[in-house]
């Protein structure tokens, strides 16, 4: 079993809302459980903002596509926009141990993707930044 | 979200930036892309077996044209290949009959400086339809497609006609299978993609259809979009004011582009400036910022 869906829509925050959505819509039609399902929509979010925010920041925004594909085990979500390079293995990893006083604002979205996904792939090339994570799918079983 | 990340100002380039190359490192490394610099400094008849792939046969069958040889069956040459040694750039032209400024095919492609390809031009016309002056103004100075002068008599007629701006004839509707043979052309050279500048409200909504994405100017888009229905401020703008401003115009996509092209943009203190699109190869991106438009 794969089955792939798309969505595209211009890097601004009205977006989000429709990213999360659509990442809702296609696991009710595979019956993801919801904890996976919250995972995943943080998981965009976070990643989604930061394209937005960082990635098209000095530019009129272009697109992000966001596509979203299920196999047995697992689930495959596909963020892909054009806009400037980040790397995130060069991102600072936030202090969690700090007084929330003395934490910065943001700086958490790299920390919970990583903290929730299974697997992240990031790659950048002429055609565009490409994220992609991997969520394992826990089904429950009956007694 | 990621505050601190570190953001580079521009994409790295990801691949080697060679000046020329050589058979056999063309046959030798089949991942590396290569730049169209580097195949222009191949000898002639390579070139010309590599970049014939570029011109749909289709297009050609129309105008009686041999794929192999570009000529008619009079033996007259249609088809002209513009790719020097040491130019990042390659033209194809062609032509119906015997003279060549009646061309109705204009392709060019040029290295990008991140080792991409964009596609500079693709004009199709259709040499048979009736030919409007939009590209010379009335003095006999070139319009630049009407983004530097405008000759608004002929652009109304064309627009009447049922062109778009920056049309002179109507068009070949071949854009689709062009653009399959570019990408097909780009897989053989490892590219992964091409990039390109809408010059039209009108082309970026057919490149939209042909799986293009925006990597500027989607936010444009939509917002063109909602503020061309009514009680937004380009369907007020629509205020019959000029031939190109009529109050129906917001319902079809030739009418907003003749609106935005006569400047009615400036109303939200825009223009139709620096958007730019990218196909990747082998994806259709699915973005629609015209919802069940009537072209």
């Amino acid at each position: 079993m794969s089955e792939r869906f798309q969505i595209t829509r211009a890097a601004e925050l009205a977006s989000l809302s429709v990213f999360r959505q659509f990442i809702s819509d296609c696991c009710a039609k595979f019956r993801v459980p919801d904890g996976t399902v919250f995972e995943l929509k943080l998981a965009v979010d976070e990643a989604c903002t930061n394209i937005i925010e960082h990635g098209y920041k000095g530019m009129d925004p272009g697109s992000i596509i966001l596509s979203f594909r299920i196999e047995s085990d697992r689930i495959l979500v596909q963020i892909t926009d054009f806009g400037h390079v980040f790397e995130p293995a060069e991102a600072p990893k936030p202090d969690i141990e700090a007084a929330l006083e003395d934490r910065p604002l943001g700086g958490m979205g790299l920390f919970l993707i990583y903290k929730t996904m299974d697997n992240i792939d990031y790659q950048t090339s002429e055609d565009g930044n490409i994220l992609t994570f991997t969520k394992y799918i826990k089904r429950e079983t009956n007694p | 979200m990621f505050k601190r990340l570190r953001v580079s100002p521009e994409p790295k380039k990801i691949g080697p930036d060679p000046g020329e190359i050589s058979i056999s490192q063309l046959i030798g490394d089949a991942g590396l892309p290569v730049t169209l610099k580097a195949l222009n400094s191949l000898p002639q008849n390579p070139k010309l077996r590599l970049y014939r792939t570029l011109i749909p046969i289709q297009v050609l069958a129309e105008f009686d044209i041999n794929p192999r040889t570009w000529k008619n069956p009079d033996k007259l040459q249609q088809v002209k290949l513009e790719a020097e040694s040491g130019s990042d750039k390659v033209k194809i032209t062609a032509w119906h009959g015997d003279d060549p400024k009646n061309e109705f095919f204009y392709l060019e492609l040029a290295d990008n400086p991140y080792n991409g390809i964009d596609l500079n031009f693709l004009i199709a016309n259709n040499p048979a339809s009736r030919k409007y002056r939009t590209d010379f103004d009335d003095e006999g100075r070139e319009t630049l497609f009407g983004t530097v002068r405008r000759n608004l008599v002929e652009e109304e007629k064309a627009m009447q006609a049922g062109l778009a701006p920056g049309q002179v004839r109507e068009g070949l509707r071949c854009s689709s299978i062009v653009f399959n043979h570019i990408e097909t052309f780009l897989t053989m050279m490892a590219h992964h993609a091409f990039f390109l500048e809408p010059l039209t409200y009108v082309s970026a909504w057919i490149f939209e259809k042909r799986g293009f994405a925006y990597s500027k100017g989607h936010q444009l888009m939509d917002t063109i979009h909602k503020e061309f229905q009514p009680g937004g401020e380009l369907h007020k703008a629509l205020d019959g004011s000029t031939p190109f401003r009529q109050p129906d115009q917001w319902r079809t996509v030739r009418g907003r582009a003749w609106a935005i092209h006569d400047g009615i943009l400036q109303v939200l203190d825009r223009k139709w400036d620096d958007l730019r699109m990218i196909k990747q190869v082998g994806r259709h991106a699915g973005v629609v910022t015209f919802p069940d438009a009537e072209y």
